[in-house]
């Protein structure tokens, strides 16, 4: 079966014009991505902030225009002109559920809008269509005639969901869609999601911060950091049983109890200017098992063990000596 | 820095060409053709053709246009139509006397406005609050010119404490001022409050306060010195607005200033004279505004440093 | 109140002039040109004068109430229509220019400069003095065009920042077009800002109009309009004072009833924020509501009071009450009866989602609330002090010196204008009796502390030249140079990466472990609390519905809230296959008060007896208690679903 995403060595770079002077200096944003979504199943994508996880997944609905690479959809490549159809098969929910719906729009309308636009119902077919979608992301039929301002940040994502499930896109990508929610609201959403994947077969891109989320959702993750994927692999794997020495700081930095007066695995400094990246391996500053070499050159992303990809030199070296917390 | 003068300055320069531009072809536009401008209505087809000749006004436009920029450019501005003397000298004559004018006020009206719109920020709510908001409503809805008008009747006409007309030494600054002050202190007077009541709520004015920082030294050294910067862009883009205001002030008080010459020169008809006034008026304003802004970047540090690595 | 009524005059005031604008004719004793050369400069009827001409006549014994009239008409007809043609031209433009950004923002804008530069009203005065005749048209004309780039700077600005947001991203990806996107979803917007600035436009045009006319470029005869009376009144201005009184008057009034209304607008687009009068005033010159509402909570809090503080306990907060009133009259009961204590060089976490209140109680207890919020009843001893008893004066002292406290978000919390430097040395001078260069001195070794290598070349930075992770160690590092009791720290990691959160957490740890400083940690991440707190409170809903030792709370939590919050957090050790639980529902209406438990509507074990009674913290183990009826007679075995 042909995998439902493709990308090859996808690159976007911006260039910014920075400080009085207009120095213009360029930021890699995305760096030469590869990765493969098989159909129904989530693939989490996991980074800091500024590693390019979100432009990442604006480029994937054209949000921005890469620079360099292949996108395929459904193995036909993306053409970055014909960006309505590509539409109609990927859709985003965003971060901030305060601004990604349109203030002075009713519930109904936004949901309808996308309909609406492809001329796909009008009429008593619309209405119904609507309805459905409402009760289909769970929220009461009673919402349909309120504005987002009278929502909590949960509807709201709801309403969010129920948008982007409108066009019945087979690929949805959730950009940090549940980052700005409480806990408990959090874990609402994240099992609607869950739940709607299932019953829609849809492919789930998404897009976290948070480690934690994203094991939770995916069955595979992939690791960014400052534009490059470093580690991809099943879910299970990975956490058990970190490739790169990224991962495994990423995941022994997420604080909990079981981490009471344990040592840590130290992370030093904060993360590189992304306009002057290091030379190199990016992670070499921080790296605590950084060589030589890995401070003259990159490495590449190599597949070490079956469905397990990594761009560390000594990949292999941090799982055998133990350093894992898993 | 010195990348970003130079390039602020080349842009201000096309601003200016640009400015000097406007002003030939608008006046050719309203004012149409200047040698039969300069003659007397009836004079004869061939007295006007002389006329016309001699200034160049026989080549094509743009050739009068080069020859408009290459007599700018040695600071030549034409000669009056009235006697001959050089509009030039004129105009920078009367250049002074405006700037002194809108120097005074600017100076005079900041002073108020820090000391009122800092009071009624700190005292929101209070009688002062209220007072200060009531001069902004009533202050910002008087008519400059009839102000002038009402001041003149009272306290030149009526009470006679004060000069009217003509430049005869400090006193006869307080009228104009004052009028000028009522017009351009409501809106300092706004900014000021309203960037002081935000400032205030900002995160680093509570952090100072839970550092034990004291109060004098949070509004005078913290809150003051972000406050009062967009004070700074304002007097430039109000700049437009004291030009425009001094027109009106300095026919009334009968200013030796360039608005008095202007409205002068264009009742008179006396074209160079105008298009002189307008000039520099122009490019004043755009000077003006390039000082401004150099002036902020260098005030605020997020701008002068940002992106600089 | 107050504004809406002076928007209500200024609506009125405008819809009068509107009225005697369109009915000129009607209402006009005479004609405007009608002249009475018997009659000449006649005084108003006031002055003397009688009752056929209520306003006198002028120098050509015209009736001067009847010349107003039409003068109106005049006015409000050229402001009005010159505005239209602004604010479309305007509207247009800007639009264009901020949606689609590039070289046509970069003309539209540029051309708006370069019109900026010139002397507006010179260049009027050029054009009109140019005419020999000038009828409305040609004023509406002149006015109006140059009135564009007002509206299209602010309209521009507008649609740059909506161009950015989510929701217009959203609706590309769904696929509208530009078309669709600018006048269905930016247009909306857009349009809210537009009435204030076609008011304001408009009372400068009423002024320009008037202006020209009086300077002699306006109206020509017999077109009548108030700079042309005034003008013409100024001849006669010794002899006729009231002739050119009156038109300024009635330019006066239209714009001020015109700025009458844009305040009346402004206020209801932006509600009015009190947020620093009240606290700003030194206590004592008058009396705060902090005071008040001290000396009206000292009943409820005798009943709260179960006896002295320990030795051992630095801080010992009772029955904390924070309101914040809100515009339309009612309450919001932000945090309702909080206790807790902080021991001598402890960690306190405090937990919570968003609106438990977590955050307001760390601000109530330095007194640092904005207002409207109020302390409403409780008390807070801090070794001895009542924290929100003492005058200011002597909290100005605790601030800083012995509670210390840092916030969630680290870039905004140090001044932009001042480097990291000299707000560091200010706060060490303020708070220790040390020279400047003890100071500096100083400074530099607490940042070598926290992790700085350059010391020096920290302290020339500017706060935003540092990333989140870098100010918030400048913060703690101020505090290690003060070496307060107690530090507060509020949300402190919230707007970091995680790597670089577990890097402040540790300088943390060790602000407690060699200064002895007691920390009170406030987090909605209940792992954070989980790795560093020794103490744990859990907040829902402005309560306290859990606390106790944190490895016992968060092990075995008794209360159904404390359950639901841990379940619903992934985490990476309970693996993939794991159901995640959520609360379903949201939080409950903080302004309406209810008499039972908080969490009933939200709780899988809610009884009857939730809904009507309000639990009491009860004691479920050894400084240990929760809120909940559950364990209210024998069912403190009940632990579980």
């Amino acid at each position: 079966m042909t995998p439902i995403l493709e990308l090859d060595d996808v690159r976007k770079h911006y260039t910014t014009r920075s400080g009085l002077a207009r120095r213009t200096s360029s930021v890699r944003a995305v760096d030469g991505v590869s990765l493969r979504l098989e159909r129904g199943e989530t693939l989490g994508l996991v980074g800091e902030s500024g590693c390019g996880k979100s432009t990442l997944a604006r480029t994937l609905v054209l949000l921005e225009k890469p620079d360099s690479g292949e996108i395929r959809f459904d193995g036909r490549p993306v053409a970055v002109t014909d960006a309505a159809s590509l539409r109609r098969d990927a859709q985003i929910v965003f971060q901030d559920p305060y601004t990604s719906l349109p203030p002075h729009m009713k519930v109904r309308r936004i949901i309808a809008e996308p309909l609406m636009i492809h001329r796909i119902a009008s009429g008593a077919e619309l209405r119904a269509r609507v309805d459905e979608l409402i009760a289909d992301v769970g929220l009461p039929g009673t919402v349909a005639d309120k504005l987002p301002g009278q929502l909590s940040g949960g509807q709201r994502q709801r309403v969010s969901i129920a948008r982007a499930l409108a066009l019945e896109p087979s690929l949805l990508i959730a950009d940090e869609s549940v980052s700005a929610l409480d806990v408990s609201v959090q874990a609402q959403i994240l099992n609607l999601l869950n739940g709607l994947r299932e019953r829609h077969g849809l492919t789930l891109l998404f897009v976290s911060h948070d480690i934690g989320v994203v094991t939770y959702v995916s069955q595979r993750i992939a690791v960014m950091y400052l534009g490059k994927i470093v580690e991809m692999g099943p879910t299970a794997d990975v956490y058990g049983n970190a490739l790169h020495p990224y991962t495994r700081a990423l995941m022994a930095a997420v604080p909990s109890m079981e981490h009471r007066g344990r040592e840590r695995i130290e992370v030093r400094g904060d993360p590189p200017d992304p306009r002057h990246p290091p030379p190199g391996c990016a992670y070499h500053p921080r790296c605590p098992i950084a060589q030589d070499i890995c401070r003259v050159e990159s490495p590449p992303v190599r597949e070490w063990l079956p469905g397990r990809h990594a761009a560390c030199h000594f990949a292999l070296d941090g799982v055998s000596d133990g350093r894992n917390t898993g | 820095m010195l990348l970003y003068t130079i390039r602020r300055t080349a842009q201000m320069l096309v601003v200016v060409l640009c400015v000097v531009t406007l002003v030939f072809l608008l006046l050719r536009i309203a004012a149409g053709d200047p040698a039969r401008l300069m003659n007397a209505p009836d004079a004869p087809d061939d007295v006007i053709e002389a006329t016309r000749e001699r200034l160049g006004l026989d080549e094509p436009i743009y050739i009068q246009y080069l020859y408009f920029l290459r007599d700018l450019l040695g600071g030549d501005l034409g000669q009056s139509f009235q006697g001959s003397y050089s509009v030039a000298q004129v105009v920078f004559a009367a250049l002074p006397n405006t700037a002194m004018l809108a120097a005074v006020t600017v100076l005079v009206s900041t002073v108020i406005a820090l000391a009122l719109g800092i009071g009624a920020a700190l005292t929101r709510g209070s009688w002062l609050d209220r007072s200060v908001q009531v001069y902004v409503a009533f202050a910002q809805s008087i008519p400059s010119f009839w102000l002038a008008v009402v001041l003149v009747l009272v306290f030149a006409v009526q009470l006679g404490w004060l000069p009217a007309v003509d430049f005869t030494g400090p006193s006869s600054f307080v009228l104009p001022v004052a009028t000028m002050a009522v017009a351009l202190t409501p809106i300092l007077i706004r900014t000021i409050r309203q960037s002081f009541i935000e400032t205030l709520q900002q995160d680093y004015i509570r952090a100072a306060r839970a550092r034990g920082i004291a109060q004098r030294k949070i509004l005078l050294v913290h809150t003051l010195k972000v406050a009062s910067l967009p004070l700074v862009t304002l007097i430039g883009l109000q700049s437009g607005m004291i030009l425009a205001g001094s027109y009106v002030v300095e026919n009334i008080f009968n200013w030796p200033g360039i608005g008095k010459l202007a409205v002068d020169a264009l009742t008179s008809r006396n074209f160079p004279m105008v298009q002189g006034a307008v000039l520099i008026a122009a490019v004043t304003f755009v000077l003006v505004n390039f000082v401004v802004d150099m002036l902020y970047t260098t005030l605020d540090p997020r701008i002068r440093l940002k992106g600089a690595s | 109140m107050l504004r809406r009524k002076t928007a209500a005059i200024g609506l009125g005031g405008i819809g009068l002039l509107i009225f005697v604008a369109v009915a000129a004719p009607w209402i006009a004793p005479y004609e405007p040109a009608a002249q009475d050369l018997s009659n000449v400069l006649a005084p108003p009827a006031w002055d003397g004068g009688d009752w056929s001409y209520p306003l006198g006549t002028d120098a050509l014994g015209r009736d001067v109430l009847s010349r107003m009239i039409y003068g109106a008409r005049s006015s409000v007809l050229i402001s009005a229509c010159a505005m239209l043609i602004g604010a479309t031209l305007g509207l247009l433009t800007g639009l264009v220019a901020g949606f689609f950004g590039r070289f046509v923002d970069t003309l539209i804008m540029r051309l708006g400069d370069i019109q900026l530069a010139l002397p507006f009203i010179l260049i009027a005065i050029v054009i009109l003095g140019m005419m020999t005749e000038r009828s409305p048209v040609h004023l509406i004309v002149v006015l109006g065009i140059p009135a564009w780039i007002v509206y299209a700077r602010v309209v521009r600005a507008r649609t740059l920042a909506e161009r950015e947001q989510d929701y217009v991203r959203a609706a590309e990806t769904i696929g509208a077009r530009p078309l669709r996107r600018i006048f269905r979803y930016v247009l909306p917007q857009v349009r809210s800002v537009l009435p204030a600035i076609a008011l304001i436009d408009l009372s400068h045009l009423v002024v320009m109009e008037s202006t020209l006319s009086f300077l002699g470029f306006g109206l020509t005869s017999p077109h009548v309009s108030w700079g042309q009376i005034l003008a013409d009144g100024r001849q006669n201005m010794v002899v006729a004072p009231w002739l050119p009184v009156l038109p300024g008057i009635a330019i006066m009034l239209t714009v001020l009833c015109i700025n009458l209304a844009v305040e009346g607008m402004r206020s209801r687009v932006e509600p009015r924020r009190r947020w620093w009068s009240t606290r700003w005033r030194r206590s004592g010159a008058t009396r705060t509501t902090l005071d008040m509402a001290t000396a009206a909570s000292r009943p409820a809090v005798d009943e709260l009071q179960a006896g002295p503080t320990p030795d051992d306990v630095l801080l010992d907060v009772r029955g904390l009450c924070v309101d914040f009133p809100t515009a339309d009259g009612r309450v919001v009961q932000a945090v309702r009866g909080v206790s807790f204590t902080v021991g001598r060089g402890k960690i306190l976490g405090i937990v919570g989602e968003s609106g438990s209140g977590k955050s307001v109680t760390s601000y109530a207890l330095l007194r640092l609330l904005s207002a409207p919020g109020r302390v409403s009843a409780g008390t807070a001893m801090f070794d001895g002090i009542d924290l929100l008893g003492v005058p200011e004066r002597s909290m100005r002292r605790v601030r800083g010196r012995r509670i210390g406290m840092i916030f969630q978000n680290p870039v905004g919390s140090l001044n932009p204008v001042l480097t990291v430097g000299y707000q560091i040395v200010e706060a060490i001078r303020t708070n220790r009796d040390v020279d400047r260069d003890a100071a500096v001195e100083l400074a530099e070794k607490v940042f070598r502390d926290v992790g700085f290598g350059d010391p020096p070349h920290i302290m020339k930075q500017y706060p935003f030249r540092l990333s989140g992770g870098q100010n918030q160690r400048v913060m703690i590092a101020m505090t290690m140079a003060i070496e307060p009791e107690l530090l507060l720290a509020d949300e402190p990691t919230t707007a970091l990466d995680v790597t670089t959160q577990a890097q402040v957490l540790d300088q943390l740890r060790r602000v407690r472990d060699e200064h002895g400083t007691s920390i009170v940690i406030i987090s909605h991440d209940i792992g954070l609390i989980g790795e560093i707190a020794d103490e744990v409170v859990v907040m829902y809903a402005g309560e306290v519905c859990e606390s106790g030792p944190t490895e016992q709370v968060l092990r075995e939590p008794r209360h159904p809230y404390t359950q639901a919050l841990l379940e619903s957090v992934p985490r990476p050790e309970a693996g993939v296959t794991t159901e995640l639980r959520s609360i379903p529902g949201e939080l409950p209406d903080p302004t309406r008060e209810s008499g039972g438990c908080p969490f009933a509507l939200r709780c899988s074990s809610v009884m009857d007896l939730c809904h009507t009674h309000r639990p009491k913290p009860l004691t479920v183990g050894p400084a240990w208690s929760a809120a909940c009826h559950l364990y209210s007679e024998d069912k403190a075995e009940v632990t579980q679903r």
